[in-house]
């Protein structure tokens, strides 16, 4: 059955922060150890702005500084029933970091797999919205340090209190598998629970640091453990946000513009009060909504609503094509030598474009709140809690402090639910019934109304020395907004005038990572287009990377260079990226048998990237039948330093390379009249089963801690591996996604109009 | 009207036009069947009725009366003390570590459980057919094929159980 109202009552944990900045559990009823982490941990906040760092690499000057307030990063509970209960703050939305949290935490606190509940940390429990954002996959990279220092901490003091109770001293207690026991003699033992049931007085939390295991101690971290929220996801149980109710709720559904920017001039119920269940019509300032026992009576009688929309857009495909182009000007965004004196008279040059693209997650956006007086509880798909609570808060005019979100399990984000309008719209609903109401998109609403991945146009120049190097290379590229879209909204407020002229998200992958060449020039052209683009997996990667990795391969087939000696040879042995980046295409290369012809009728294409500290190389062997790409197999290399979860690790992989293929073969975007013509699956076609390949993923081991994410950058190479596969097997260079041979047609110019 | 779904009988109160999707969500909270497309091409709908694989959100409720009906709450068994016993799909899909969201797999093990249902021992090219209508957006594909290929497996030997016992 769904969430209730129940599970979401007000019961704040208590507790005081201690000198380490870590929080203590206090006043409790029942015997338990509960420890957190404060947000303000020492170690955390450089480790937070590094990452913050490695997001926008374009920035100038410092972000502002995250808030320290005292309310906890993580929270583990023992009780006495020998349950460890962990709250973790990220959003479980498919990448298994629920699972990723509780191995690092069963690491150092010496947990039995099975003794684990893994709980999304919420506002009502203390947890500041800020450290729910799940975006970046940055999740593991800013709390594997946290996790394991709180969880360490947690199995000194059991060891000590536990030392105490078997009359011995700390350094005879061997803690393992939830349990105490005695070094020298392994009869005399303690579970966790039972520890914790005879404590006597307070918990303390020591003043020395605990020891950390080193990586060759280590029986969790680094090994494939199932997933621990299987079960409930298997048998129909887990709650997303389109399934979460609390008692009494009823449905809504909002009156939508037919072109991007019209304006609600005039909005009138008509007839729609009359229709079967509804409860209630809502007009406000440049917005109307119905409001229904039941969702289908809401979404019927939107349609008597009587409505004039005023303005607005009216552009089309090739108008939004013309505005997406490289033109004069730019922010420079990368500048190394002098490239416009050594791109010589005959530079090689080449144009891409990619489209429009929609998240498709399965879930569309979905969000259940009720407004009452003196409080806000909102159901809700978010990736960003923080975020979604102030823009509920400014909608209802209310304090932020007012309003709780509960976040739910997603299903899927991919950037999407970083936007929050559905939980605005079920709340400006909520206030006006004074009842709870649930906002469900339909996929329509979800592909037309969200923000979309922002359609680019690169325009590259290379230049060959003598010995066939690149002398200069220079990457111009026009793209629609991320950030700038977000303008004001991101953490801090002042995300606006940090920005300097480039879209530091957009501009993900556009820059020139081959460190021997000599001149290089990266430079950005900002297209303002009237689509709502934003965050889409990967941000810029996806799109930069397809242009930038199949160039590269032009050059060095220009070169008359195979393209990964080609690649290897303008790395560097120096730079400690350049060798991470040899190391990955070295990896992919072996085990693709890139030195051995692959087999009759199919032929072979690399492309790597970088994203979120992650490098990646991926190598697709591809047939082409009748105009029809077909993709049979994909290595990819992959460094994102210790892999906390092999089996979750490479689900990411598979995964990223599978959205990948779909948007690399099929996925296009087209606007009409202003409006958004994909409307859904009919003529907006995803990848199936039948075109899935084989993949074969490596690891490159060495690190001892985790420097890149996994969530996203395994997307990066996929479009460019497979073009230039074509290439070698067609000698056609496909220069636009969706890739489509000549002669061929797009399917979204084929499919019909739902 | 009165619904069999899961082995139950269940009074519902419903307008005509009424979607099984929508009744099985909102009015008898059987959550697990979701949402994607309500135009029936991604699948994360799939129930069966009458053992058929169906898409509840193209399927009216008034025309599935009287037929048995189950959903992703009714795929497991519960065995006489009272222990879930999952279907050899949902097994399969826990074994290959299928689902990342997990919202189109309750969709992706009702297709998979009704197919094998009614096919012994199929093709692996058979297989990609019978799945290949339903989306997954993370892209399990990969593991979904393992773990259809799987459960195919264990009810091919369940049935030849059966037969010798």
């Amino acid at each position: 059955m769904s969430k209730t109202a129940k599970d979401a009552s007000p019961n704040p944990h208590k507790w005081r922060l201690t000198r380490r900045r870590f929080l203590i559990g206090m006043g409790a009823g029942a015997a338990t150890l509960a420890v957190g982490a404060a947000i303000g941990v020492p170690i955390a906040l450089p480790r937070i702005r590094q990452g913050i760092n490695q997001m926008f690499i374009l920035g100038e000057g410092d972000m502002p500084a995250p808030s320290t307030p005292d309310s906890p990063l993580v929270w583990f509970e023992i009780g006495e029933d020998n349950m460890t209960h962990l709250y973790v703050p990220k959003i479980e939305m498919g990448q298994g970091i629920h699972t990723t949290m509780a191995q690092i935490a069963a690491e150092e606190l010496e947990l039995d797999w099975n003794q684990i509940v893994v709980h999304q940390a919420d506002m009502m429990r203390g947890f500041e919205g800020g450290t729910m954002m799940t975006f970046g996959s940055l999740s593991t990279l800013l709390l594997y340090q946290p996790i394991r220092e709180t969880a360490a901490t947690m199995r000194e003091m059991l060891r000590e209190e536990a030392a105490r109770q078997l009359g011995t001293t700390t350094n005879e207690i061997v803690a393992k598998e939830n349990m105490c026991s005695l070094q020298s003699d392994s009869a005399q033992q303690l579970t966790y629970g039972q520890i914790v049931s005879n404590k006597q007085g307070e918990w303390i939390i020591p003043e020395t640091p605990p020891a950390l295991k080193s990586i060759d101690e280590f029986t969790k971290i680094g090994q494939p453990l199932q997933r621990v929220d299987f079960h409930e996801k298997i048998t129909g149980r887990a709650v997303y946000g389109f399934d979460a109710r609390m008692p009494n709720t009823l449905y809504g559904a909002i009156a939508r513009p037919p072109r991007y920017g019209a304006r609600l001039q005039r909005a009138a119920a008509g007839t729609a009060e009359e229709q079967p269940g509804v409860v209630a019509v809502v007009i406000e300032d440049g917005f109307a909504g119905v409001v229904a026992e039941r969702r289908m009576q809401a979404y019927m009688a939107l349609r008597s609503l009587e409505l004039e929309w005023v303005g607005g857009s009216e552009l089309n495909q090739d108008e939004l094509e013309q505005i997406v182009t490289v033109g004069r000007g730019g922010v420079v965004t990368q500048n190394e030598g002098s490239v416009s004196q050594n791109l010589g008279n005959t530079p090689i040059s080449a144009e891409y474009r990619t489209p429009l693209a929609a998240h498709a997650h399965l879930e569309p956006q979905a969000a259940t709140v009720d407004v009452q007086a003196d409080q806000v509880m909102a159901y809700i798909s978010t990736q960003i809690p923080n975020m979604a609570r102030d823009e509920i808060a400014a909608a209802l005019n209310r304090e932020p402090e007012q309003i709780n979100i509960l976040p739910t399990y997603l299903g899927g984000g991919f950037g999407r639910k970083a936007g929050h309008d559905v939980g605005v719209e079920a709340a400006r609903l909520s206030a006006a019934v004074g009842q709870p109401v649930h906002v469900g998109w339909d996929r329509a609403e979800d592909m037309r109304y969200g923000y979309m991945r922002q359609p680019t146009h690169h325009v590259f120049q290379a230049s060959l020395d003598e010995q066939g190097n690149v002398l200069a290379f220079e990457h111009q590229v026009a793209s629609g907004d991320i950030g700038f879209a977000f303008e004001g909204g991101f953490p801090g407020g002042a995300f606006g005038k940090w920005l300097v002229g480039a879209d530091p998200f957009a501009g993900f992958g556009s820059l020139v990572t081959y460190d021997n060449i000599p001149n290089r020039r990266v430079v950005y052209h900002r297209a303002q287009i009237p689509v709502p683009t934003g965050y889409w997996r990967g941000l810029g990667l996806f799109p930069n990377t397809f242009a930038m990795e199949s160039f590269v391969d032009e050059v060095a087939h220009a070169a008359g260079a195979d393209p990964l000696e080609f690649r290897l040879r303008h790395l560097s042995t120096s730079n400690e990226l350049s060798k991470r980046f040899r190391a990955v295409l070295q990896a992919a290369a072996d085990q693709a048998g890139w030195d051995t012809p692959p087999p009759e009728g199919r032929a072979r294409g690399i492309a790597s990237s970088l994203n979120a500290g992650t490098v990646a190389t991926q190598i697709a062997e591809v047939s082409v039948t009748d105009g029809k790409i077909r993709v049979h197999r994909v290595t990819c290399a992959i460094d994102p330093g210790l892999v906390i979860n092999p089996d979750g690790a490479r689900a990411q992989v598979e995964g990223s390379i599978i959205m990948g293929l779909s948007s690399t073969l099929y996925e296009r975007a087209t606007i009409n009249n202003g409006m958004i013509q994909t409307a859904n699956f009919s003529n907006y076609p995803l990848i199936s089963m039948r075109d899935t390949p084989e993949i074969d993923v490596v690891f490159i081991d060495g690190s001892d801690e985790p420097i890149g994410g996994m969530g996203e950058p395994a997307i990066g190479p996929i479009a460019a591996a497979v073009g230039n596969a074509v290439f070698a097997l067609t000698g056609e260079r496909l220069r636009e996604l969706p890739l489509t041979l000549t002669g061929q047609s797009t399917s979204s110019e084929t499919g019909s109009l739902m | 009207m009165q619904l069999r779904i899961n082995g139950q009988t269940y009074d519902v109160d419903v307008p005509s036009s009424e979607l099984l999707l929508w009744t099985l969500r909102d009015d008898l909270g059987l959550i697990g069947t979701k949402f994607g497309c309500g135009i029936g091409y991604c699948g994360a709908c799939t129930v069966h009725v009458d053992g058929e694989a169906t898409r509840a959100c193209m399927t009216l409720v008034s025309n599935v009366e009287g037929k048995e009906i189950r959903t992703i709450e009714g795929l497991a068994t519960i065995d006489e003390s009272d222990a879930e016993i999952l279907h050899p799909v949902q097994q399969a899909f826990i074994d290959e570590q299928v689902p990342q969201c997990s919202w189109c797999m309750s969709g992706q093990m009702m297709t998979a459980a009704a197919f094998l249902e009614q096919n012994t021992g199929p093709s692996e090219e058979e297989i990609v057919e019978a799945m290949a209508e339903n989306y997954c957006r993370c892209g399990c594909y990969v593991r979904i094929k393992a773990a259809v290929i799987r459960a195919a497996k264990t009810m091919a030997e369940e049935v030849e159980h059966e037969q010798n016992s």
